[in-house]
């Protein structure tokens, strides 16, 4: 069995971290909001990046217990085929939506790479911003999608509790934790410019969790020193299955997350997808969070087919439309910034500097 | 009249402003007039030609006697930048582009090896080149040399308010300096200004310091103040700070001495 790496059981930074997700100290959660407030705004002023997720596929190898796509699942399946995607596209032009999120299940032959990279090249003529949430890849298979224009890979961890994980993840590819570990660093070296973490919340100690993604956050910016990163921070939703989370989190728990974070990361890009309600997903905005999903449609075909009636990946929260919700964030005094990207920067991070450096630079511990 | 001289161009307004970071477009161009600022600078990648409701552009290009510059943040490298520039000349019309290069999108901090880069070739290429730079003296004169409009090194960390940290610095690009100095980034205080100006820098450019405050249009106007107040005075020419102390018996009596 591969041991853990260094980084994952060393804490010289997380700390002050620790301190503060831990509710019983005195650092009250009010506190830890003022000054999760001032860091935002004075960084990113007042303003909030919208993007919206679109399923490829929703084909599977894999056997996650908490999930809805999970193979032995009797959900259809199907993938978009380059019509359909170019209707679902022209579909979202229509809301404003400008950056997208293609996702994927895992690699099986039905939706493999080259389907994938088929369907970035796609979005990438209609769309000005591409990341993409899919299967681990080779860092050659990065720099071909880096090469047609997707900007940034989501992978989440999950849960970094290694047992939990190996339990969890019944079957497929990707039950292999290691191997999990270590694609974001090779979405890095493939050239991408920013990779976002996560772990899904209710699946292990939340505060084990937290520690361990912060870890690696900081791993990734101290080896990878051009690299943006984005934490997320899903909680379980309800979905086909019927998955029961054993360590549920309550809002005051998520908020506090949310606020250490801030203050641990001042510039890191902070996201909350329409998991959270309308509520949840408004009061937080300002607050921490930068980055939010808008009219998510979870289903495979889900923008230009409104009948479909499918289950999606999860149920969706907050269901408002994109008017609706940036109706809801100027309330607050924030804009919604639908375009805050440029094609014009697409490519490789390291492809085209003026002077490479091909040395790999190692975290000293 | 005392002109803010950039290339052909000449302003009477020293303060420049940045739009990101408003609550709306509607607050920032408030606060554009309110400013009296007559360059401001506006990202490549806020420029929404399919979504007026999104475009920060067009509603500035409608405002009268303000020029635009364009600028690269977003870009990570020289090639990406030069790129963008041209994407920028095109779309706004504008000969000016404030090159910002961060390799790391997150801290914001500029590459003085890509930036020198991206600055050789737009200038060539006929741009009025303004770059964003560490407040590094060195790297200014190259970056004269290469024919920039001026530089623009920052004050401190963007959007971290901590003012002119970098202030023994800035005064030696100041002094050294033939071209226009702008500190750009930092600002968190109108007297942060109005020190910037009094140092003698051409300019100063302010974005979070105004967009962030609870009422961006009388900051606005309270920066355009500062800025023409520290710039009358480095134009009067402020008076000495030295306050030599004689000693009582002096140290150089023994020159001239007989022997």
């Amino acid at each position: 069995m591969t041991s853990l790496p260094d980084w994952l059981t060393y804490n010289r930074d997380s700390a002050t971290l620790a301190a503060m997700l831990d509710s019983s100290l005195s650092t009250s959660l009010e506190s830890l909001a003022t000054e999760s407030r001032d860091l935002t705004l004075r960084r990113f002023g007042r303003t909030m990046t919208l993007y919206a997720p679109l399923y490829l596929s929703n084909f599977c190898s894999s056997g996650c217990a908490y999930c809805g796509f999970a193979s032995d699942r009797k959900t259809p399946r199907r993938r978009l085929e380059p019509d359909e995607l170019r209707r679902e596209l022209s579909a979202m032009k229509q809301l404003g939506i400008t950056d997208i999120l293609l996702l994927t299940g895992e690699r099986t032959h039905n939706a493999d790479f080259d389907y994938l990279l088929r369907s970035v090249d796609i979005a990438a003529h209609e769309m000005q911003r591409i990341s993409v949430e899919s299967f681990p890849m080779s860092i050659k298979e990065y720099r071909a999608l880096a090469d047609s224009g997707c900007t940034a890979i989501t992978i989440y961890q999950e849960t970094y509790n290694r047992e939990r994980y190996e339990n969890l993840h019944r079957w497929g590819p990707k039950k292999d934790f290691i191997e999990r570990l270590e694609t974001p660093a090779r979405a890095l070296e493939g050239g991408m410019k920013t990779v976002g973490l996560g772990v899904l919340l209710g699946l292990s100690d939340p505060r084990e969790d937290a520690l361990n993604l912060y870890r690696h956050v900081r791993y990734l910016g101290r080896t990878y020193w051009r690299a943006g990163i984005s934490v997320s921070f899903p909680r379980l939703r309800p979905q086909t299955g019927g998955y029961e989370p054993p360590f549920p989190v309550d809002d005051h728990s998520l908020a506090r997350m949310i606020f250490a974070f801030r203050i641990a990361l001042p510039d890191v890009e902070l996201v909350l997808s329409t998991r959270e309600s309308a509520a949840y997903r408004d009061g937080m905005a300002g607050l921490g969070i930068t980055r939010m999903s808008i009219e998510s449609r979870t289903t495979v075909g889900g923008y230009h087919d409104l009948d479909n009636n499918e289950k999606g990946q999860f149920d969706v929260f907050d269901d408002r439309s994109a008017q609706e919700f940036c109706n809801a964030m100027r309330a607050k005094n924030i804009e919604p910034v639908f375009k805050n990207w440029e094609p014009a920067y697409n490519g490789p991070a390291d492809g085209n500097s003026t002077i490479l450096h091909p040395v790999k630079l190692q975290p000293c511990l | 009249m005392d002109f803010l001289q950039l290339g052909s161009y000449t302003f009477s307004s020293h303060l420049i402003l940045g739009t990101g970071k408003f609550s709306s477009a509607t607050v920032m161009l408030e606060a554009v007039r309110a400013s009296g600022a007559q360059l401001v600078t506006v990202a490549l990648r806020r420029f929404n030609r399919d979504q007026p409701a999104d475009d920060l552009f067009s509603p500035l290009r409608a405002v009268p006697g303000i020029t635009l510059m364009p600028n690269t943040s977003g870009a990570s490298t020289a090639a990406e930048a030069v790129r963008a520039a041209n994407i920028a000349r095109e779309l706004s019309g504008s000969p000016f582009i404030k090159v910002e290069i961060h390799p790391n999108p997150q801290h914001l901090m500029p590459d003085p090896i890509e930036t020198f880069e991206a600055c050789r070739i737009l200038a060539k290429e006929g741009f009025l080149v303004m770059p964003y730079i560490a407040a590094d003296p060195v790297l200014a004169k190259r970056l004269e040399e290469v024919g920039c409009a001026s530089v623009m090194p920052l004050g401190s960390a963007i959007g971290s308010g901590q003012g002119l940290a970098t202030v023994e610095m800035l005064n030696i690009i100041i002094r050294e300096s033939n071209i226009p100095v702008i500190v750009d980034a930092g600002l968190r205080s109108p007297s942060e200004a109005a020190l910037a100006m009094e140092m003698g820098c051409g300019a100063v450019l302010v974005n979070s310091a105004v967009a962030v405050s609870d009422n961006p249009p009388a900051m606005a106007e309270a920066f355009a103040e500062a800025v023409s107040a520290g710039r009358k005075a480095f134009k009067a020419g402020l008076m000495s700070k030295s306050s030599l102390a004689i000693a009582t018996s002096p140290l150089t009596a023994f020159l001239g001495a007989k022997v």
